[in-house]
This record gives structure tokens, sequence and C-alpha cells, in this order.
């Protein structure tokens, strides 16, 4: 329960932090912002993938375990 | 006893996840820190280096090192240990689960890589271990809150009724460092889109708050948090109880005490008040007492267990650690004497004080921690190689003497050369003749550097073969997560 929670909260926080990242790539007036709010999104991208991969992940497992138990 | 107390405890499954990544990115920083440092250091005896394109001269480089050797070597090996010990002390598993730890450890990862970026671009504060701009800091606070939440939500749910006092340490490290970088940061960007802001203090208050900021980042980053690496770890590597307790209790609340007041150290002599000044000289010179009881703690715990140190090199290092800890901490207060301040500030000396905290203390209680560490978290019987930790012992050690002396030679000699006067009250020297005086002490210490960085690289091999090896196949199983008794008796 507290994975998911932990999950979903981590998540949006991070969907939101690459919002703003492109939001401050696309009125960057300098180089290094524009690379801080590109790098950002990206970051924020990849971070989220990997809590949906690992959500699976958790779930296959939990199946597999529940079907070596009925076996 | 009642029958509560009495009954077995469900075993708790820790997040180690966490704690090997922390473990790998510190030694991954440190070697970057450490290579980067003799690559400055090469800079300062061979001026010709800073000619290559801008992102590597002197100055953009010099806070790519202090800020991989504090914030990514230092920071990393902080929250991983601290991770480790508070769910072991707490008998809790971390707070928030595996994805506050994962944010955790990232956001402090990309945090790391943009602040090194946007000095290499020439983006900076110029505030002295706070030199990233403020939309960096920013990140950073999110990412301190978050692991603020980590810790003292594991401390909340514990099942143990007492609190380790390492965890104390390490929750002054996390709240103060909080408190400091969001004050000496307190600036005005100049648009939402811009990586640039200015201040909003000024004149000397603005070099009072990043003094008081800079200061305290040694006390409460750089000292508390790795005293609570030593409180866990000597402990545990020692397999003995701490020596006393209650002078660890004394030690924690007499240092959070007197460290805060400290920072006006660093202006002796300048605009700031005369009795600012005094007050940072007072308390500087007041930390003698919980440093040195905090330091004769730590070996005093050794007690009945010296013959370790011959067979355990991880011990070795947290405890020649100590020593270094007592030695810098002697050092700092009598530099911030006025009348010593008045010949030491400015020169290498500093340099070389720094130098026998960072890679005396900071890094050895480190290597110590992870010598012991790794493998116990990835469950191997030992290491690869005693024999390689001891020769990165040595090696290391032979650094810092190099690296230490030479600075304390060369800083003496600046002080001296700078305030010789001839018979007509002229200055005696021009400041190229101290540099080239002492230009063989800057070669020495290049050479400490390049010594330190080779013992880090065999620490490295030595650790990677420790996971790696089939010389050092499971079977440990067991030892890892034993209960630490806080005191004799309890």
């Amino acid at each position: 329960m507290e994975e998911a929670r932990s999950d979903v909260v981590i998540g949006v926080m991070m969907t939101i932090f690459g919002l703003i990242g492109l939001w401050l790539a696309s009125g960057a007036l300098d180089v290094e912002m524009s690379i801080f709010g590109l790098s950002l999104a990206g970051f924020a991208c990849v971070f989220v993938l990997g809590l949906v991969r690992r959500h699976f992940d958790r779930a296959e497992a939990l199946r597999v375990a529940v079907e070596a138990s009925h076996e | 006893m009642s029958e509560a107390l009495a009954a077995p405890r469900a075993a708790v499954v820790y997040n180690d996840d966490v704690v090997k990544k922390f473990v790998i990115a510190s030694m991954f920083w440190a070697v970057v820190a450490f290579l980067v440092g003799v690559f400055i250091a090469a800079e300062l005896s061979w001026p010709a280096l800073n000619f290559w394109p801008p992102y590597v001269n002197f100055g953009r480089i010099r806070p790519v090192h202090t800020s991989a050797a504090i914030f990514a070597f230092g920071g990393s090996a902080l929250l991983g240990t601290s991770f480790h010990v508070v769910q072991r002390t707490c008998r809790a598993r971390l707070f928030g689960g595996e994805a506050l730890a994962n944010f955790i450890f990232w956001g402090y990862q990309f945090f790391i890589v943009m602040a090194a970026l946007s000095y290499v671009l020439g983006f900076s504060k110029s505030r002295e271990y706070s030199e990233p701009e403020w939309h960096i800091i920013v990140w950073l606070v999110i990412v301190w809150v978050a692991y603020l939440v980590a810790f003292t939500g594991t401390l909340i749910k514990r099942e143990e009724p007492h609190i380790y006092v390492a965890n104390w340490f390490y929750l002054s490290f996390i709240i103060t460092v909080a408190m400091l970088v969001i004050v000496n940061n307190l600036a005005i960007p100049v648009s939402v889109f811009a990586a640039k802001s200015y201040s909003a203090f000024s004149g000397a208050q603005d070099a009072l708050v990043q003094w008081w900021y800079g200061h305290n980042a040694v006390g409460f980053f750089l000292t508390a948090g790795f005293l609570g690496m030593m409180y866990y770890f000597i402990p545990k590597a020692a397999n003995r109880p701490i020596y006393s307790y209650r002078l660890s209790i004394v030690h924690f609340w007499s240092l959070i005490f007197i460290y805060i007041w400290a920072g006006p150290h660093h202006l002796h002599w300048t605009s700031l008040p005369d009795w600012t000044q005094t007050v940072g000289m007072a308390f500087s010179i007041m930390l003698w007492m919980p440093s040195w009881g905090g330091m004769i703690n730590g070996l005093m715990t050794l007690s009945g267990a010296w013959d370790k140190l011959r067979t355990d090199p991880g011990l070795r290092f947290s405890v020649t650690a100590v020593g270094f800890y007592g030695m810098a901490t002697f050092e700092g207060p009598v530099m911030s004497v006025r009348t010593v301040n008045a010949l030491s500030h400015y020169t290498d000396w500093g340099i070389g004080h720094v130098h026998s905290g960072s890679l005396g203390w900071v890094a050895f209680i480190t290597f110590g921690a992870i010598y012991y560490l790794v493998p116990n978290l990835w469950q191997r019987t030992g290491l690869y190689s005693n024999r390689l930790a001891a020769w990165h012992y040595w090696i290391a050690t032979l650094g810092i003497v190099l690296y230490i002396t030479a600075m304390w030679v060369a800083g003496i000699m600046e002080g001296l050369m700078w305030r010789a006067y001839d018979a007509q009250g002229f200055l005696q020297y021009s400041f190229i003749d101290s540099i080239n005086a002492v230009h063989p002490l800057f070669i020495v210490r290049w050479l400490g550097g390049v010594f330190f960085l080779l013992g880090a690289l065999i620490m490295v091999y030595n650790l990677v073969m420790t996971v790696r090896s089939p010389r050092t196949a499971p079977g440990l199983a067991g030892r890892f997560g034993a209960p630490l008794a806080a005191a004799a008796g309890e």
C-alpha cells in the first residue's frame, strides 16, 4: 500500500517537474536555463517510465507468486 | 519483563537498494573529485594548463572539484549511510517506499550533474561552496525536503524506543543544512527564465551570511553528518559499544549549539564589526571541548579491541579519520584567533587545514564505512583483498601528509612574506615573489593529490572485485543487521 501511494505521489510530482522543465526551456534567456529545463523534462520522463516499469514488475512478481502457491 | 517485550519480533525487510546506489555513486564521485583536484593542482603548478578552452580553466573547474568532493562524494556517502543507519537502529524499513528513495537518489545526482555543468559553462553565484544559481538551489531544496521526509518518517515509525545517537547527528545535519542553504541563497532572479540572480543581502551583511553558511557547511555537512557515521560504523566494526553514550549526547548538544556561532572567524580584519569577529573567535575556541570529547569517545571505543586494527583495514581508516578529526579541530580554533589569522588568512595554510579535514577526516571515515558496507550489502564473505586495502591506506596517508605539510609551509611562508617590510617601510616582496617561493610546494601538493587519487582507484578496483570475484562468494548471512548496543549494559 505504501509503495503504491508513494508511486502515485512521486509520479504526479515528477510529471509537474517535467512540465516546469519544458516551460523553463521554452522561455529560456540563456543556454544554462535551456539545458536545465530540457534536462529536467528528460529526467522526469525517464523517472516516470521507471515507476511504470517497477509497478508492472511488482504486479508480475505477485501473479507468479500466487500461481506458484496454487500449484 | 512484559510479554510484548519477550515476544520475537518480525524481521524487517530493509531498503538496501538505495544504500547500494549511494555507495556506488559515492565511489564514482570520489574518483571524479580527486581527479579534478589533481588537475586544478596541476593548473596552479603549471599555469599554461589554464590556456585550454575556458571550460577547464581554474576558475570554472575549482567549484567542480569542491562540489564533487563535498556534495557528490561526501553527500552521497552521507545520504546512503544515513538510510542504512536509520533503518537498522530503528528496526524499520525506510519511510516513503521505493519511489521516494529513488527520487531522493536520482534527484540528488541530477542536482550534482546540473551544478557541475553550470560551472563549466560559466554560470556561478560566486559564493564559496554555494555556487549553483537559483534554479539549481530550488531543485536541491525540493530533494532535501524529500530526504527529510524519508528520514524523519522512518524515525517516527521506528520499533526501537530509543533514537540512537548517530541519528541525532544525521538529523541535525539534514535540518541545519536545509536552513543554511535556504537563507544563504535568498536571492532575486533577473528573470524566471534566466540563470542569474542577485543576493537579497548586501555588503558586510552579505559576507556574514555567506560565512555563516560556509562555516556551518563545514560544521553540519562535513562534521555532524560524518560524526553520525563515526558513531555507528566504529562500534559496529569494532564490535564494541560506544565508550561513553553519555559523552556522545554531551558531544552532540554542545557541538550543535556552539558551531552555529563560529562563522565570523572567516571575516577577521574586514569591515565586519569587531565584536562580531570576537564572537566568532570565542565560539571557535569553545569548540575545542566538544570536538575533542567526540574524538576521545571515538578512539576509546576501541578499548579492548585495538588488535582489530591489524586485521580490519576499514576500521584502520575510521580510527585514523578520528585522529585527523582531532587534529583539524585543534588547528581550526588556533587559526580563528585573530592574531594567528592575521598571518594565516588568504594563504595556503587555509587550504592545508581544509584538506586535513576533508581528506583525513571526511574521506577516511567514509572509506572506513564503505569498506564495512560493501561486503555486507552485497552479502560477501569479506573484502577481495585486505592487502590492497592496506596499500590504499598507506598511499592515501602519504598523500595527505605530503599535501598538508606542503600547504602549511607554503601558507606560513606566504603570510610572512606578505607582511615583511624593508628599512624604509616598503613591502619587502611583491606578490609574484611569494608565488615563486611556494611553487615547489605547489608541485608537492599536486603529488600528494596524485597519491590520494591512486589510493582511491585501488579501492574502487578492490570493491568491484569484492562484489564480482568468486573468492568472496556469499556466506555471511546473519552478520548484517545485527542490533547495535548503544552502550555497555544496554
